[in-house]
């Protein structure tokens, strides 16, 4: 694909469908983040917020993606009172942009080869953004204890991946499958 | 469901809540720097008192606000404490400079007055990011939050992200629930009882029309502000924006001074001369404090030492 | 002869996600300040043929245009849609996803602060636009407890922001209770005549825009036009029928009745109709000869409410002290203002909530030690909103949901599921994406849903919203049936008059959460204290009534009975 076509998908388009649905990505995500936890063992839960992400990457392209998860990350810190965790915030907003980047070349074409490299891209984004970006703002602004922040990141990763790839691609299946369907319509 | 959030769409009646959103975010900002910049507890406890009476002065409903700090603090914070006791006890040496053990049961297990001080420190540092978080909700209606963000330079679509993100919260909450209804009515189990993988596939089963619901308004909300000429020009004007109270010149004043204060202690206390250890702490005088590295406590480098090592 | 501000020429519009058109060789010219109404069957185009005016289509939805559309003198096809903004203002069809701002104010405002409108001028400007539409005290609510015939107002509100010359209203009368329906046609009359602003309104509700006179009616069909004439002479010519548009109930009264349209003036406006003395004798003999009337349903009660109260974590009691009872095989219209608690009581019915005192028991167990799956199994319930009703992505695979989950045999429900998509025109269409079809469609795939259930007990809440004649009546018919043929039990929660009078047989009637009567519809009917306390209106019959000196129950009665005994014979 050429390189101005990887632009397109990184930034997306933004039209006032995207400022919308982008904001309501990123509600869903602060809601998700506070009342979207799937329990697994008490106190645990994978949070089925990572979704959002993925859909409106898929939708929208991969910056739309990680916008929604940034601000929408910054709005459950709000709504939850959990105070602000700017760390967090922006280590999602890196993991999306890679999640929303995969979802977003997945649509383009389900294959095989495109589903593999979204799960590529869902561990490579969230190696990177909670293995590394997370821990070293955690240290810098809250300087919180190293071991128990790069646990918490590894395992926080670990649940991301988990919910991107067993939720996600049906999500993005079924969507693809939509907009498939949404073509050539006629009364039979 | 949304009634457990701390938003606040109605203006309330006192000087805090009337006052422009510019002033409110600049505030809340320079605040949260402050709070970051800091591991002093000298500087925090003020940070923490000033937000605290703010709250007070709003004189909000508690109960949200206090069931939130149960929630996050005796699950997150103490929970990550005893996790932090048994990874690593050594926190208090490494933060504070210091080690007095109080109570030991071997060299991986121990507990010291320094690790205590850590984790007292730490809590009234979440503590007042806390309190800042509910004092900025409170005071703050979504709008005003927007138009104060776009005053502060940001591109205005970018802040209707935020309110349009705000107004559309309570419709999910309910949407949410009357999903989770019709799936019910027509025979699907939702019971906390299943067993994971049930329970995955259940929630699955309410994420997906959820998620189709609320990204399937996009389109005529959207037609809707078109309509209207959204986006016609490179900036707008906000209703919410009001006129200034008397107030927020003062507010104003005292934002900056907060926040020469900040920059004077950021660059006099931790870049020209800064205190060897994050952790100021009372009986640990600065001439003995010894120094380590925190890398060096990783366990993953100790792993791969010891594979070298030996 | 003026210039026309509106003109489309052999117009034409097709979807990008249609194989075929939605809309075919359009030629239709609106000239300044006239007021139009645009019927048609629900999926006929109406909406789009607005989206093309007000530059939705192309901007927003892609496809292909042929021939050309004009307004103000600009190609639509070109202009932007800034540009159209500035002199056409939508309210449209889903007036919930239109409320942006987070306060009444706000709203208004919106499209002022687009247009960088400084803060300082706007707020006379929302205050007059807020108490045009009777707002102004509502300014700085929130639009999560509002009703939606108030969302409804502020929206109007909100097109007047930037002073547009043509207005378009898609159906503003869904879902508004008959009383606040009849505000706003008169809301919107009083706007044409002070502003004499070009008005466009897509209704449905046809009696109850006629309510204010209009200057042209245009008759949509398959995306055609169909007609375009002045009401009276469409209201005189058969099309109505044809194209299975409802007629006015005193129409209907006076084709019954035999009377002949030809020579009677003013038939669009029943005050000022002149009825030929021939005509007002044989409508006099019509009304009174006897029939035998309706006989008393003596089945054992399936539902019945005991000292029912509720209300939400808002903390305002929603309900009451409720106390009714429902017989097997009855079928009862719920009405009542917005906001009155009707779908609450529905809710409370299926288990969703809970009451917080009083109890309420179905086949004679009290519910409150059933689970909601359980009393889902004898209780079918439409939702009023179909979105949130919706779960699967496919027509047929959303009706077919709910029988998965029980052990119906495959046939039994492949059977089902076809004879309910029949029965609510949607078979043709069963293998399309739920979010392709029209608002009045996706509705009709809920009922379908619950339809293939076959519960005994079948809540509808607005079924007929936004639906046209033609599916009202199929859908009616099936719900009849199951009625008849099963013995089902039937609960209506309805604004619509002509629904209760046609296919129930008693009314329950709320008023800000009380229970204020339970009686025979046509008694309902006439009674003015019930119908002023739950904010109904007046049926044409009740007018006609007293037109001809005649005493309204038993009138209303007399037409009631003389349908059912049609509807024995069919
Ligand atoms: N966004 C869309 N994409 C594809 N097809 C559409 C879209 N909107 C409408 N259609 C098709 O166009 C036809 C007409 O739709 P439209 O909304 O104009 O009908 P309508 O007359 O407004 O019906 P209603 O009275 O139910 O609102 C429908 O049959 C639908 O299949
Ligand atoms: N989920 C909710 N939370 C809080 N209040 C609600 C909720 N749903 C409804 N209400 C309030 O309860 C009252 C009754 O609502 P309900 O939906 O039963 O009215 P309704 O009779 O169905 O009106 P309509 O004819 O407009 O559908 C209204 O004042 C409404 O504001
Ligand atoms: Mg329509
Ligand atoms: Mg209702």
């Amino acid at each position: 694909m050429s390189s101005k076509n990887v632009g397109k998908k990184l930034v997306g388009v933004w039209n006032t469908k995207t400022i919308v649905a982008v904001a309501i990505g990123a509600a869903l995500f602060g809601v998700l983040m506070n009342y979207g936890g799937i329990p697994v063992f008490t106190n645990t839960s994978l949070t089925t917020a990572m979704v959002v992400p993925v859909v409106v990457g898929a939708m929208y392209g991969a910056l739309p993606a990680a916008v929604a998860a940034g601000v929408g990350n910054v709005i459950a810190d709000l709504i939850g009172g959990w105070g602000l965790w700017f760390d967090w915030s922006i280590g999602n907003f890196c993991a999306a942009l890679f999640v929303g980047f995969g979802a977003y070349v997945l649509m383009s074409k389900f294959s095989t080869k495109n589903v593999i490299l979204y799960v590529v891209l869902c561990v490579l984004g969230n190696g990177l953004a909670f293995g590394v970006v997370t821990p070293i703002l955690t240290a810098i602004f809250y300087g919180s204890e190293l071991n128990v922040t790069f646990l918490q990141a590894i395992y926080g990763s670990l649940s991301n991946i988990l919910v991107e790839v067993v939720v996600g691609l049906p999500v993005l299946y079924l969507l693809s499958k939509r907009t498939a369907a949404h073509s050539n319509l006629e009364e039979e | 469901m949304n009634n457990k959030f701390v938003i606040n769409y109605i203006p309330g009646p006192t000087m805090l809540h009337k006052l422009t959103g510019f002033t409110k975010v600049f505030l809340f900002a320079v605040m949260s720097v402050a709070i970051i910049s800091t591991f002093d507890i000298r500087l925090l406890v003020p940070l923490l008192i000033i937000n605290v009476i703010e709250i007070i002065s709003m004189k909000p409903d508690y109960k949200p606000i206090v069931i939130m700090f149960t929630i996050t603090f005796f699950t997150v914070t103490l929970l990550g404490n005893i996790m932090l006791f048994f990874v690593s006890p050594g926190v208090g040496l490494t933060n504070v400079g210091a080690e007095h053990v109080i109570w030991r049961l071997n060299d991986k297990l121990y507990l010291s007055k320094e690790f205590l001080w850590y984790i007292f420190v730490f809590f009234i540092k979440r503590t007042a990011s806390f309190a800042s978080v509910i004092a900025f909700a409170l005071a703050t209606t979504p709008s005003e939050f927007a138009s104060g963000l776009n005053k502060c330079g940001l591109n205005y679509k970018v802040c209707t992200i935020v309110s349009l993100a705000y107004r559309t919260i309570p419709d999910i909450a309910n949407d949410f629930v009357n999903i989770r209804n019709s799936m019910m009515m027509r025979g699907v189990e939702l019971s906390k009882k299943a067993s994971i993988g049930k329970r995955l596939k259940n929630t699955v089963l309410i994420l997906v029309p959820l998620i189709f619901t609320a990204f399937g308004k996009v389109g005529s909300i959207a037609n809707a502000m078109d309509l209207r000429g959204y986006g016609k020009h490179s900036k707008r004007t906000w209703y919410a924006e009001h006129e200034k109270t008397k107030w927020d010149p003062v507010i104003r004043a005292l934002t900056i001074l907060l926040l020469a204060l900040t920059l004077y202690y950021i660059i006099r206390y931790r870049i020209i001369d800064p205190y060897p250890v994050d952790y100021w702490c009372p009986w640990v005088p600065r001439e003995e404090i010894q120094q380590t590295n925190a890398i060096d406590t990783l366990f993953i480098l100790k792993w791969i030492r010891k594979l070298k090592g030996e | 002869m003026k210039e026309p501000i509106i003109s489309f020429r052999n117009f034409g519009f097709r979807y990008k996600e249609q194989k075929n058109p939605t809309l075919h060789d359009i030629d239709l010219d609106i000239y300044p300040g006239e007021k139009i109404l645009i019927l048609g069957a629900s999926g006929s185009g109406k909406s789009t043929l607005c989206n093309c005016i007000n530059g939705l289509i192309p901007f927003s939805y892609e496809g292909e245009i042929t021939g050309t559309c004009t307004v103000n003198g600009t190609d639509t096809s070109t202009a932007s849609i800034f540009k159209l903004s500035d002199s056409v203002g939508t309210v449209l069809q889903d007036t919930d996803a239109q409320f942006v701002g987070l306060s009444v104010g706000e709203d208004i405002a919106f499209s002022m602060e687009n247009d960088m409108i400084p803060r300082a001028e706007m707020l006379p400007v929302i205050e007059k636009n807020a108490s045009m539409v009777g707002m102004q005290n509502f300014i700085d609510h929130v639009p999560f407890n509002l009703s939606g015939g108030q969302k409804q107002k502020v929206a109007i509100a909100g097109v007047f922001g930037n002073d547009v010359e043509i207005l378009i209203f898609d159906e503003p009368l869904a879902s508004l209770d008959p009383q606040m329906g009849m505000t706003a046609v008169e809301l919107i009359d009083d706007i044409s005549k002070e502003t004499g602003k070009t008005i466009i309104i897509i209704e449905h509700r046809l009696e109850d825009v006629l309510h204010r006179p209009v200057d042209r009616i245009i008759l949509m069909a398959d995306g055609r036009i169909a007609a375009d004439m002045s009401p009276d002479d469409l209201l005189r010519s058969s099309l109505l029928s044809e194209y299975g548009i409802r007629e006015p109930l005193y129409l209907t009264a006076m084709k019954y009745a035999g009377c002949s349209l030809e020579d009677s003036r003013n038939l669009s406006d029943l005050t000022a109709l002149e009825l030929t003395p021939e005509n007002e004798e044989k409508l006099k003999a019509f009304f009174t000869e006897e029939r035998e009337s309706v006989r008393e349903n003596t089945n054992e009660p399936v539902v019945t409410f005991r000292d029912v109260s509720y209300s939400y974590n808002s903390g305002r009691k929603v309900l009451r002290d409720i106390n009714f009872e429902i017989r097997r095989g009855e079928r009862i219209a719920i009405i009542g203002r917005n906001g009155a608690g009707k779908s609450t009581a529905a809710k409370l019915l299926c288990g969703i909530i809970r009451p917080d005192t009083g109890t309420i028991t179905l086949e004679g167990t009290d519910t409150s030690t059933l689970s909601v799956k359980e009393i889902g199994e004898k209780v079918g319930y439409v939702m009023q909103d179909p979105n949130t009703m919706i779960v699967k992505d496919l027509i047929k695979d959303e009706v077919g949901m709910a029988l998965g989950f029980r052990d119906i045999p495959q046939e039994e429900a492949e059977r089902r599921v076809n004879t309910a998509l029949e029965t609510c025109g949607l078979y043709r269409m069963r293998n399309w994406p739920v979010d392709a079809v029209s608002y009045g469609q996706k509705k009709r795939v809920t009922v379908a849903s619950m339809m293939a259930l076959e519960p005994d007990v079948f809540v509808l809440d607005e079924p007929t919203a936004g639906q046209d004649y033609r599916s009202y009546t199929e859908i009616m018919k099936f719900v009849n049936t199951l009625n008849r043929e099963y013995g089902k039990t039937i609960l209506f929660i309805t604004h619509d008059m002509h629904l209760a009078i046609e296919n129930t047989d008693r009314a329950i009637v709320f008023s800000d959460g009380e229970l204020i009567a339970s009686d025979k519809v046509f008694a309902v009917l006439a009674d003015a204290d019930v119908i002023e306390r739950a904010s109904l209106k007046q049926t044409s019959l009740y007018t006609l009534a007293v037109k001809l000196g005649l005493e309204p129950e038993s009138t209303i009665r007399h037409f009631i009975e003389y349908e059912r005994e049609m509807k024995a014979d069919e």
